[in-house]
């Protein structure tokens, strides 16, 4: 009951627990790295896995349905295994549904703190077995931070379940997520919770969807208890998603800090976020002239802007014929660019429609260094040695003067916030190395994939963030010059391994159909999805030799 | 900047003084500047113009606003605040309204604080009004981000009209308040005061604190907590020295990354000792980073460190933070305390140059040698890492530092040169350069008004490893006299 979407996609994916790996477009949040392997921008390493200043953490998340829990759990697991903690989430919903079966309906008096015997003896279950799982990744896979994700009601139970990590030597905190705005709430219904088939059918109106969902939670769940002053317990409360916050005992840890931070700049609204590439320049390959746009790059901007408005348009009507609302509007849309010259130009047609542009300095591109305007072949001539050590560790290796991956996952924390913070739809148009590192932290990807992350300039990557995992889709840019399409011609050409390269993921060596340049949807889907840059296959062409 | 103060022979005044300021150099910054805010990034209309487009960037202005009675500790978050932010290459600047009223009542008796006394509040309104003036003023640069506005504000009117007047300006506001009614901690708070307040300067100790105290009674008769009548503002409300922490309305990044920085800030009195590490064999031979054994001096400085530090330290409790490399293990291994060791700790990665000596540098790599020199603080080793490189690995030891109370770390040249700036405030033009002899001991003691140092040499020669920028590779035995060279210069005092 308390996430009806967990409900869904967990029903959609039978093998739920097993599954350590995530499939298709949807992101890999939920699944444990199969291997040690440094986050994306974690600042240092220890042989622990564990970062030392902090020791192992439970964060319980408190508040009825349709507050944000899960939301709010997710992106702090996508947060913090970014910056290099192992993290990983445990949904007591998961659990339940595991015990009841996916279909069956919840006991009625689950949720009652004078539960029939039989239901305390199921929710007993349900919660050992949950806390077994978590005990176990905290003390024997070396896991820093578990995310108990469950309604947590009482104030007793509370500090019980404190007590018991304690005796492990486990600090929890609680994270409530409360709402004294009921709007907030019936927007977070309407947006998530009454997707679920139930609500499907002609009888249904939003609205009605609505209260009855309401009016069931207050049912099943008539006993809550807020975290209150008195309490001694570490717990943040994010009052009205977040535009007040309460942090209690919580100033001994590092980590809890910086969890507070990132709370800080997270709401729960829904939007969408859109990647493209910057439009092709005049001075083609260089990093350190800021070159304007060529006539090629402006008709790129307008055929990018029209098919994005077109897309978003025809999403509007979608949602209408679903039965939304006549008057449903779209979000304002905010572009983002880099501060150069090619990134802002392209924005410069959608300026022209009306829609607002900011620059950030942040988003310029991963620096080249002296391999700027080399071929590959030149590179390999000039740097062997630097060849080698990429090919090892392309994420975090640097050619001389040059930035790796992880210096530019580092210096777009404070992108990656402002994100998080943006309540409008957003449109960032940036080099590909930038999107890729976005696109990584957004879907969870490994710091080995980010790298070969492929971006073609014919295609919009549309990104839904939502509840329990994020989404990503491909609109394809129409009329383009085949050209213009293929991977970034002004980075560098090294980093793709020679065939016979081992993948990471699994699935991910199969070589792809066509030349390469756009994906195909399905064989993407049965591929592994993520957008690699010729997996497996030959280089990329190189437009100069 | 303040380390070009002169410095006086014995305990030299720290860096801050009322309305210092630190302008990090930022023009050779690599395009990653380092949680530098995403406004204001087009400075003077350079790149905007030079692209264009009429597109700009926003400006994103913030007025830190302190609240709370005297002896809260305000002035000490405040230049703590300022100091945090120029290490980051943000620029700020704190007002500080008690500075602007002294010049008109230098040394005010209690009673000039009640507010029935017309003419005092008068003054004190001024006061106010002219420091918002500067203010406004100094926003006006386009490389000016965050202003800090400490005095009691105490009152919701005064508040309000801080906001109405900062809105009007297009600067966001964002109030922290520090609310404490801990005796102990308002109590020390209040000795520390009245020893460094100028307001108290050459008057007697007790009748200071006297004084003091009774001006504070006449705050709080006024004095108005930030409550719900204030909600629509975007404030920080630390309650007991972050026991709680109410935080309302943030609006960007920026502030977020401000109330961060505050929650893991504590107000009780406390310090912190650096040291290199022993002379190491590579110290002798001259070579850089490596992972090297102390030399037999260096062994010697770390049988006599135990004594050195308790001389200094007295009983208090402390931890010991090391690096993971052999030679501050060793320097510490006699220290009677409980070590951490830290990864974040290690030297500066020279990368290719790792097991150089300055000679081969020069001789191997001249032009990266010289562009070393040109622009230390961004000049990263092939291969390794820059003094920013530095500073953002150090991120997480400055948090842990400033939650902690009594440490003393032992580390290595390049990280004590930054860990020593941030508390200092020392350029980023000049902190690379800074002089840290071997075999030397320094105690930083945060206070309100300053940091203060005091260095204690042990009586056990080494080489030098300070290199003069421009110079070539010295490689000098004994410890040379410091004051004739780096910044900031502060004389090594031998303590008894």
């Amino acid at each position: 009951m308390d996430t009806l979407l967990t409900a869904d996609l967990a029903a959609k994916a039978p093998n739920f627990r097993d599954r350590r790996k995530s499939s298709t477009y949807v992101d890999a949040i939920h699944d444990l790295p199969e291997k040690e392997s440094m986050a994306p921008a974690q600042l240092y390493s220890t042989e622990s896995g564990r970062l030392f200043h902090s020791g192992r953490i439970v964060i319980a998340t408190v508040g009825l349905p349709a507050r944000g829990k899960t939301h709010t759990s997710v992106a702090l697991a996508r947060y913090l295994r970014w910056l290099g903690v192992k993290t990983h989430i445990f949904h007591l919903g998961d659990y339940r549904r595991e015990f009841l079966g996916s279909d069956a309906a919840v006991p009625e008096d689950y949720f009652h703190v004078n539960a029939s015997t039989q239901s305390v003896l199921l929710r007993n279950k349900v919660i050992q077995r949950c806390r077994q799982d978590i005990l176990r990744f905290l003390n024997h896979e070396n896991g820093q931070i578990a995310i108990y994700d469950a309604v947590n009601p009482l104030a007793t139970g509370r500090r019980a379940l404190a007590k018991e990590f304690e005796k492990q030597n486990v600090h929890t905190m609680f994270i409530e997520s409360h709402c004294t705005d009921e709007r907030i709430i019936e927007e977070n219904v309407r947006s998530v919770k009454i997707s679920s088939p139930d609500y499907k059918g002609p009888g249904w109106t939003p609205d009605k969807a609505v209260r009855d969902y309401l009016d069931r939670i207050n049912k099943k769940i008539p006993h809550f208890e807020s975290m209150e002053a008195g309490e001694e317990a570490s717990y943040v409360k994010l009052i009205n998603a977040g535009e007040r916050v309460v942090v209690n005992n919580c100033s001994h840890n590092y980590l809890l800090n910086r969890i507070v931070f990132y709370l800080l700049n997270l709401h729960i609204k829904s939007r969408q976020i859109y990647f493209c590439r910057a439009g092709t320049t005049r001075d083609e390959d260089s990093y350190k002239a800021d070159a304007s746009l060529s006539t090629e790059g402006e008709s790129y901007s307008r055929k990018m802007g029209d098919a994005l408005v077109a897309h978003r348009e025809s999403e509007l009507q979608a949602l209408v014929a679903a039965g939304a609302p006549e008057s449903t509007a779209l979000k304002p849309l905010t572009v983002w660019t880099s501060t150069r010259r090619r990134t802002v130009e392209t924005a410069e047609y959608l300026a022209s429609l009306g829609y607002r542009v900011r620059q950030r300095s942040q988003m310029s591109q991963l620096n080249p260094g002296v391999c700027e305007k080399m071929s590959e072949r030149k590179i390999r001539q000039q740097f062997p040695e630097e060849v080698a050590k990429h090919q090892q560790d392309p994420y975090h290796h640097r050619y001389p003067r040059a930035e790796s991956y992880h210096d530019l996952a580092v210096r777009l924390e404070p992108i990656i916030l402002e994100l998080e913070r943006e309540q409008n739809d957003v449109l960032i148009i940036a080099h590909e190395s930038v999107l890729r590192v976005l696109y990584g932290y957004l879907l969870a990807c490994s710091a080995a994939d980010i790298p070969n992350l492929s971006f073609p300039r014919d295609e919009i990557i549309e990104i839904i963030p939502a509840s329990y995992n994020n989404e990503s889709k491909r609109i394809h840019i129409p009329g383009l010059p085949q050209k213009i399409v293929p991977a970034s011609p002004e980075d560098i050409k090294i980093p793709v391994p020679q065939s016979g390269a081992v993948s990471p993921m699994s699935g991910l060596g199969t070589p792809q159909q066509g030349s390469g340049a756009r994906t195909p949807e399905p064989a993407a889907k049965e591929s592994g999805g993520l957008p690699l840059r010729n997996p497996g296959g030959a280089p990329p062409a190189d437009p100069k030799s | 900047m303040p380390p070009a103060v002169p410095p006086p022979t014995s305990v030299p005044q720290g860096p801050i003084e009322d309305g210092d300021q630190y302008r990090p150099q930022l023009g050779r910054a690599p395009q990653g500047d380092f949680m530098r805010p995403t406004g204001r990034t087009l400075r003077a209309g350079s790149e905007a113009r030079a692209n264009g487009v009429g597109v700009q960037a926003e400006d994103t202005r913030i007025c830190v606003v302190m609240v709370g009675l005297p002896a809260r500790g305000k002035s000490l978050i405040a230049q703590k605040v300022v100091r945090y932010l120029g290490w980051l290459s943000i620029t700020a600047k704190c007002f500080n309204v008690g500075s602007y009223r002294r010049t008109n009542t230098p040394n005010p008796s209690a009673s000039f604080f009640d507010t029935s006394n017309k003419e005092g509040e008068r003054l004190r309104m001024a006061a106010a009004e002219e420091a918002v003036k500067d203010m406004v003023k100094w926003f006006q640069s386009p490389d000016n981000l965050i202003a800090i506005l400490d005095a009691t504000n105490s009152t919701k009117t005064r508040r309000r009209w801080i906001k109405d007047r900062c809105d009007a300006e297009g600067i966001e506001t964002l109030f922290v308040e520090s609310k404490c009614d801990q005796e102990d901690l308002i109590m020390a708070n209040i000795k520390e005061v009245k020893l460094t307040s100028p307001d108290y300067e050459g008057q007697d100790p007790e009748e200071a604190a006297q004084d003091f105290r009774q001006r504070i009674t006449m705050y709080e008769r006024v004095y108005e907590t930030l409550d719900e009548d204030e909600s629509d503002m975007t404030y920080c409300k630390i309650i007991n020295v972050g026991s709680q922490v109410i935080i309302n309305r943030i609006q960007d990044y920026l502030q977020s990354r401000v109330v961060y920085y505050l929650m893991n800030l504590h107000i009780k009195p406390r310090s912190i000792w650096i040291s290199r590490h022993g002379e190491s064999e590579y110290n002798l031979s001259g070579q850089i980073g490596g992972d090297a054994d102390l030399s037999a001096r260096g062994q010697q400085y770390a049988k006599m460190l135990p004594d050195l530090v308790s001389k200094s330290a007295g009983d208090l409790p402390l931890t010991v933070w090391t690096s993971t490399l052999k030679r501050t293990a060793q320097t510490a291994r006699h220290l009677p305390y409980e070590k951490l060791s830290w990864k974040a700790l290690d030297e500066l990665d020279s990368g290719v140059c790792d097991g150089l000596t300055y000679a081969d540098i020069e001789e191997k790599y001249p032009q990266d040698f010289k562009a070393r020199d040109e622009d230390k603080y961004n000049y990263r080793y092939l291969g390794g890492e820059s003094y920013r490189d530095v500073v953002i690995r150090l991120e997480p030891i400055i948090m842990e530092l400033e939650r902690s109370e009594n440490i003393l770390i032992v580390t290595h040249q390049a990280v004590l040169r930054c860990i020593y700036a941030y508390f200092m405030g020392s350029s980023q033009e000049k902190s690379p350069w800074m002089e840290v002899p071997l075999h030397c001991l320094i105690k930083l003691t945060p206070r309100a008004y300053k940091t203060e140092e005091e260095r204690m040499v042990a009586n056990v020669p080494a080489v030098s490893t300070w290199r003069e920028k421009g110079s070539a590779a010295v490689h000098a035995e004994a410890t040379p006299n410091p004051s004739a060279m780096g910044t900031p210069v502060i004389k090594p005092e031998e303590k008894a």
